[in-house]
């Protein structure tokens, strides 16, 4: 589903990702994690080519991302869910437009639409909030919503670059069960998160990016240096808080 | 995506984006139908003279007043001359009877007086009308003279420099009106490009987001490009209705001032086909303008 190949990223002279390879197989789920800075969002947006690789090569589905002409990557996004770290809501529409535009881009009718975006808005928590604008909500809201559109396109891929960071432990739990769900019927997930407790609870395989500010490569059994993650049958699961301690 | 379905999406995004900066679509629909407005004017004044034209051409028939006691030989030798001109594209005997039955219907209040004379005063004539293009005939002062000097003719009456110098003007007026027009339809399209722009500026974040979550091209640009259409086509509406109260206003200001002069002149409101054509050129200029406004470069 997703493989990187020698995927290099520089930001003004400065070094992002080297060399990083990695696959995700259809229908995994799978946790990317690493500390500030260590390139996470970067493989994000490079997957749904919001930039251009340097040096590598990224196929999703085989389709060569970075060698994608422009006019195809909409079409990419579109087999996509993407929850953004900023949750990129349109401030002038409100939650149920903030959801639905995505099906209407696939001219799905106004009646399945709002069956559609409220089943899904149902399932954030948000359904009695359709009518209010993103400004009205709390970052919470804001990223619930974010998450519904993500999800009511039923997409081949979700991509959420901290979806639970506004999340108290709870809804971030709900959020994941709602991810699992989807993952269940077939979707791959890729979550970037720091999050370490929540890949621990939710016990998926996890990527894990260096810190330093420059991807060495992909190291999926390596320790972070402020905790010592342990391998339980082929998973990576961050220690529990009493092992940490 | 099914083509009925894109368009109804395209629309209903036009239509939100337009209701969404109402105050700035009602500002832009005013300054494109103040600019058809003008541009309307002038088409006003352009289909009223052009009705004027239409009377001076049915006025180029020049009249030969006879002699009396003009004979039907010279009368015949005087008609000939005439065709042989190659100026003529018809001619008409008008009898005394005829031309006193004239200027009863004409001037209904003289038209008793004219009755008690003894003897009917108006000579028998013969009508030419000229052909198209005579009127700019190097041939036809010449002819005129000629016409003039045959022994049947009395008097010649038509004065060829008066209807050049008034053509003239007709055609300089109607000229001047279409380059005009031209200058304020450009205005117009560019009035829409910066509103279209100005629009594209303010939702610029929303741009982006929609890029990013995969929305098709033709979904970005077209609710401007189609926003930019219906904001001509408002403007349109709006002008023609502008138009509409001006010409009743003016035709009160005639009426009320009894100006028999302006009387001529405004006749008839906009034809129903040149309202069309005021209403497409907004459509036109908003396609333009929402075309230049929504290049790639721009969203």
């Amino acid at each position: 589903m997703i493989e990187f190949y020698g995927v290099s990223k520089e930001y003004h002279g400065r070094r992002v990702l080297k060399n990083l390879s990695f696959k995700v197989a259809q229908g995994e789920f799978v946790f990317l994690t690493g500390p500030s800075g260590a390139g996470k969002t970067t493989v994000l947006k490079l997957l749904y080519r919001a930039e251009g690789p340097g040096e590598g090569q990224i196929l999703v589905n085989g389709r060569n991302v970075g060698a994608m002409p422009p006019g195809r990557v909409p079409e990419l996004r579109r087999t996509m869910g993407i929850v953004f770290q900023d949750y990129k809501l349109l401030p002038s529409r409100n939650v149920f437009e903030n959801v639905s535009f995505v099906l209407k881009f696939l001219g799905v009718p106004l009646a399945e639409r709002r069956r559609r975006a409220y089943q899904v808005l149902r399932l954030v928590e948000l359904h009695h909030r359709v009518n209010a604008l993103p400004e009205e909500l709390s970052g919470g809201e804001q990223q619930r919503v974010a998450l519904a559109r993500a999800l009511v396109n039923e997409p081949e891929l979700l991509v959420a670059d901290e979806p639970t960071g506004n999340l108290d432990h709870r809804l971030a739990q709900e959020v994941m069960r709602l991810f699992s769900q989807i993952n269940v019927r077939g979707t791959t997930v890729l979550v970037a998160t720091h999050d370490v407790n929540l890949i621990r609870e939710t016990g998926r395989r996890c990527l894990t990016l260096d810190r330093g500010g420059v991807l060495e490569g992909l190291v999926e059994a390596a320790l972070p240096p402020q905790a010592a993650w342990r391998r339980e049958g082929g998973i990576k699961l961050p220690p529990r808080d009493e092992d940490a301690r | 995506m099914r083509r009925g379905a894109a368009f109804a999406s395209l629309l209903d995004e036009a239509l939100s984006g337009l209701w969404r900066a109402r105050r700035v679509t009602v500002v832009s629909v005013f300054q494109i139908s103040f600019s058809l407005f003008l541009v309307g004017l002038f088409l006003l004044a352009a289909e009223n003279l052009g009705g004027v034209v239409d009377t001076l051409r049915e006025e180029t028939a020049v009249t030969l007043f006879l002699r009396p006691g003009a004979d039907e030989a010279s009368r015949a030798a005087l008609e000939s001359r005439a065709l042989e001109s190659k100026l003529v594209a018809a001619i008409r005997r008008v009898s005394p009877e005829e031309a006193r039955g004239r200027f009863a219907r004409s001037f209904g209040s003289l038209a008793g007086a004219a009755g008690t004379l003894s003897g009917n005063p108006f000579p028998a004539s013969v009508e030419l009308d000229l052909l198209p293009g005579a009127i700019s005939s190097a041939a036809l002062r010449p002819f005129l003279a000629n016409l003039a000097a045959h022994p049947a003719v009395e008097e010649v009456q038509f004065d060829v420099d008066w209807i050049r110098r008034l053509r003239g003007v007709v055609r300089l007026v109607a000229a001047a009106g279409l380059a005009t027009g031209v200058l304020l339809a450009l205005g117009a399209a560019f009035t829409i490009a910066n509103v279209v722009r100005l629009t594209i500026l303010l939702h610029r974040d929303e741009i982006d987001i929609l890029r990013l979550v995969g929305a098709p091209e033709v979904l970005i640009r077209g609710p401007f490009l189609l926003g930019g259409v219906l904001q001509g086509f408002l403007g349109g509406l709006v002008a023609l209705g502008l138009l509409a109260v001006a010409f009743r206003g003016l035709l009160f200001f005639v009426v009320s001032t009894e100006n028999v002069l302006l009387g001529v002149f405004v006749v008839r409101f906009l034809s129903p086909a040149t309202c069309g054509v005021l209403v497409l050129g907004g459509v036109l200029a908003g396609l333009f303008g929402g075309t230049i406004a929504s290049r790639r470069g721009h969203v």
